[in-house]
């Protein structure tokens, strides 16, 4: 525990230490750039707000991630997942208002078809590995590509507006929307959402049969097979979850704030999933954490690109600095527990 | 001469070679012998520059040679051909046998030029190759004559071959022998690292013995033959401490029937082999590593599939219970950077007591893994600590621990004494004993003679996936 609280302090201070030197490499006046972001993120209930709109997305993909990579399968497909998921969600909502479905449960029907949609998308994937070796590292992303064609044909084909000016679906009803917290700022009922789903996650890795098998298998296959635990049907379940975690996301953001579907619909939310779950050390709980960490990040850098000359690079910058920082941390300290046996 | 003075190397607390001597003449092909685990092939990577031993010195030509560099060895006239071949499969002979010759950076690669001596020595052995043929195109002889042809590119004095006949078929073995003499009457310093006694007494000159990584004896061919050789190998035969005593009838138990296992690549590795284990008996299973051990272990623990063939427990085909140790513990034992605890879940994981429903009983979890893991005197870590920061005698104790829970009525077991000190050793041979007596069957698969003969009431050995009964036994092994 003791060494635990280390490293969390020791993350705390290199990640801090890695945003000065970013700061520094631009040669921004620190203090005030520090102030800037601060207030860009917490200043008042507005960057509360942005940052916690963030957050949502950042740590539904980032369990997304977690869930994956624990099972040994390095899914890169978020953006595609979430994608799907968003568009699935966007094919109900059409035919559903059309329907005149009563809002709440047309909502959850939202969500639903996100999840599904992502596991589906998901589980092609899966089932290239599964039957045919293909590694999901490659196919996920290439998926990613497909989905987006997916997303940019139905913008501007089938799910296009009704006007049919604009590659946009039409703007969802207010109360098809996730129900917001103030009239003033954007946070919406998905925040409760994607904590609960870590809570889940948490859960389903360390206190299920499957979860304990998933975590097994992507340590090591080769014990799991040893022991009679089903590699490849594991492998299939974490990538399936995983996608229903992206694709759970791409629902959310759709009812939550975008309420339309475009070709600027993910902000890149499935790739940003990654630096979520590899900071919070691939575990559920300490990605509420960094996925916070992140949308602080991205609403005060961008606080931040508005007054200086560096502009939204800065932002990227700021970004990418803090998961390559992160990763060299990471592998210093696994160094040090490197096992005592050698050849 | 190449001349080794009291070498020894350690790994931890596994000696790999402890104060080994010995002289190595030009114009004699002098053969290392060892069972698996002998020390053999860490005294040709000492030589050849690939590992630096902790004491000692060697000699060439009255010169130190330059220990752990394997660069210079070369330079100096040490060619050391590997077991596994050390080739690119997507360049021609040619650029294979330049790419052992490589030149600085800077200059030019001058392929043709550089292939010279080698694409000559080719001719002076009588070997045909096709310098423009793609090396994955050869079959393995033909790349082990490369390998060789690479090594002749410089002014070799002195050869090493680790187990160069591992690989091929008689025919090739024969040619491999003539091309050994030829260089041997050329001058040079042949060194043959070997098991099979065989070939040895085929071909070399002068024999040198090592077991469990010390000197045994050195002496020319003349002197020795297969026995004697066998008996410096393995040592005194040891016998069984309760020979004797052990009931020649059991129970039946489990019968494997005209078994046939395919390998990872789709190959034969198990060629319709039948035996009987009896309820209380260890069934001992040797022969050199890759002959269809893992293959036929897996397939009895029902981790791989059977291709044909049936296994039968007590006359039926549903399976008992069955507890398997694999092989490797570091790959296919435990999940290192998992805690000792969840590695012992791995098994336990299928225990009606330890899980309800779909989910897990952490606290009567946390309770079992303290008792087993006391039980069998797990020691250097506490249930949540990672299991790869135990020593390897734990780790194994962890991984035995877990496939003898719950009382399994078969146990699968492969090498599970490799690389532990003495201590170790004793506390897994006791554990199967125990766990004999009450009345399981046990395999044991084990390149370790001695350990065979300390747990076995009957042995056969694996040779190219088929049984070959105990009597030739060590004519099995030697060749």
């Amino acid at each position: 525990m003791k060494t635990r609280i280390g490293q969390l302090a020791l993350t705390v201070v290199g990640l801090f230490a890695i945003l000065l030197l970013t700061l520094a490499a631009f040669r921004l006046p620190i203090k005030d750039s520090l102030s800037l972001i601060v207030h860009g993120a917490f200043g008042d209930k507005f960057g509360w707000s942005r940052t916690a709109v963030k957050s949502i997305p950042l740590l539904l993909t980032g369990l997304g991630m977690v869930v994956s990579w624990r099972g040994g399968m390095y899914n890169i497909g978020g953006e595609g997942q979430f994608i799907v998921g968003g568009l699935l969600g966007g094919w109900f909502a059409r035919w559903g208002i059309q329907a005149g479905l009563p809002p709440a449960f047309g909502i959850a029907m939202i969500l639903i078809c996100g999840a599904v949609g992502g596991a589906l998308w998901a589980a092609l994937a899966g089932l290239l590995y599964v039957k045919r070796g293909v590694e999901v590292v490659i196919s996920t992303i290439l998926f990613n590509f497909i989905a987006i064609q997916f997303l940019n044909w139905a913008a501007s084909g089938p799910l296009q507006e009704a006007k049919h000016q604009l590659p946009l679906t039409d703007l969802l009803p207010d109360n098809w929307m996730l129900p917001k917290f103030d009239r003033q700022t954007d946070l919406h009922a998905g925040v409760f959402l994607a904590v609960l789903a870590a809570i889940a996650i948490w859960g389903f890795l360390y206190f299920t049969k499957a979860g304990f098998k998933l975590r097994v298998v992507g340590e090591n296959p080769r014990v799991a097979r040893a022991n009679q635990i089903q590699v490849m049907r594991t492998k299939m379940l974490a990538i399936m979850v995983s996608g229903a975690l992206c694709g759970l996301a791409g629902g959310v953001e759709y009812v939550g704030t975008a309420g339309q579907l475009g070709a600027g619909f993910s902000q890149q939310w499935g790739f940003l999933g990654i630096p979520v779950a590899l900071l919070g050390g691939l575990h559920p709980l300490w990605a509420i954490g960094s996925a916070f960490y992140f949308g602080a990040l991205f609403s005060g850098s961008e606080n931040l690109a508005r007054f200086t000359p560096a502009g939204t690079t800065i932002v990227y910058v700021i970004q990418a600095a803090a998961v390559l920082g992160y990763v060299a941390m990471k592998a210093l300290n696994d160094r040090r527990i490197t096992p005592k046996e050698a050849g | 001469m190449l001349e080794v003075r009291n070498v020894s190397k350690r790994y931890g607390n596994l000696a790999a070679l402890e104060d080994v001597s010995a002289m190595f003449f030009p114009g004699e092909v002098h053969a290392v012998l060892g069972e698996n685990g002998a020390g053999k092939s860490t005294l040709t990577a000492i030589l050849s520059g690939f590992v630096r031993p902790n004491l000692g010195s060697v000699k060439l030509d009255g010169q130190e040679i330059p220990l752990g560099r394997a660069a210079e060895c070369k330079r100096i006239g040490i060619e050391m051909i590997h077991q596994h071949f050390t080739l690119v499969p997507d360049f021609t002979i040619v650029e294979n046998l330049a790419l052992s010759r490589l030149p600085k950076l800077a200059a030019l690669s001058k392929v043709e030029e550089r292939a010279k001596p080698s694409l000559a020595a080719a001719a002076r052995l009588g070997w045909e190759v096709d310098p423009a043929a793609r090396v994955r195109d050869l079959a393995v002889g033909e790349q082990q004559r490369l390998e060789i042809l690479k090594a002749l590119g410089g002014d070799a004095l002195v050869l090493i071959l680790d187990e160069p006949t591992a690989v091929l078929g008689p025919d090739e073995v024969a040619d491999l022998f003539r091309v050994l003499r030829t260089l041997r009457d050329e001058g040079k310093i042949v060194i043959l690292i070997a098991h099979k006694l065989a070939e040895v007494l085929a071909v070399a000159d002068r024999v040198t013995v090592l077991r469990k990584g010390r000197f045994v004896a050195t002496a020319k061919r003349d002197e020795v033959d297969a026995t004697k050789l066998a008996n410096w190998m393995v040592g005194e035969m040891p016998q069984p401490p309760e020979a004797g005593a052990r009931p020649s009838q059991f129970q039946p138990g489990l019968r494997v029937d005209q078994l046939v296992v395919k390998g990872d690549r789709g190959d034969l590795a198990i060629r319709g082999i039948t035996f009987e284990i009896g309820k209380g008996e260890i069934l001992g299973l040797g022969g050199v590593d890759g002959n269809g051990q893992v293959e036929l272990a897996e397939a009895v623990a029902g981790v791989r599939q059977k291709a044909a063939g049936e296994m039968y427990w007590s006359g039926e085909e549903q399976m008992p219970k069955t507890g398997y140790v694999p092989q490797d513990r570091q790959t296919d034992g435990l999940a290192l950077l998992m805690s000792i605890e969840e590695n012992l879940l791995i098994g336990g994981v299928r225990e009606k007591a330890l899980t309800r429903g779909p989910l897990l009983r952490t606290k009567a979890i946390r309770a079992w893994a303290k008792e087993l893991a006391g039980k069998f005197d797990v020691r250097g870590g506490g249930p949540k600590d990672p299991v790869g920061a135990l020593s390897g005698g734990n780790q194994q104790k962890v991984v035995v621990s877990r496939a003898l829970d719950g009382g399994p009525e078969l146990l699968v077991v492969v090498n599970p004494t490799r690389g532990l000190d003495i201590r170790a050793t004793q506390f897994v041979h006791d554990t199967l004993r125990s766990a004999r007596d009450r009345g399981a069957a046990i395999l044991l698969i084990s390149t370790d003679l001695d350990e065979l003969f300390a747990l076995t009431d009957r042995r056969y050995f694996l040779s190219r996936g088929a049984l070959v009964a105990d009597a030739g036994a060590l004519s099995v092994v030697g060749g």
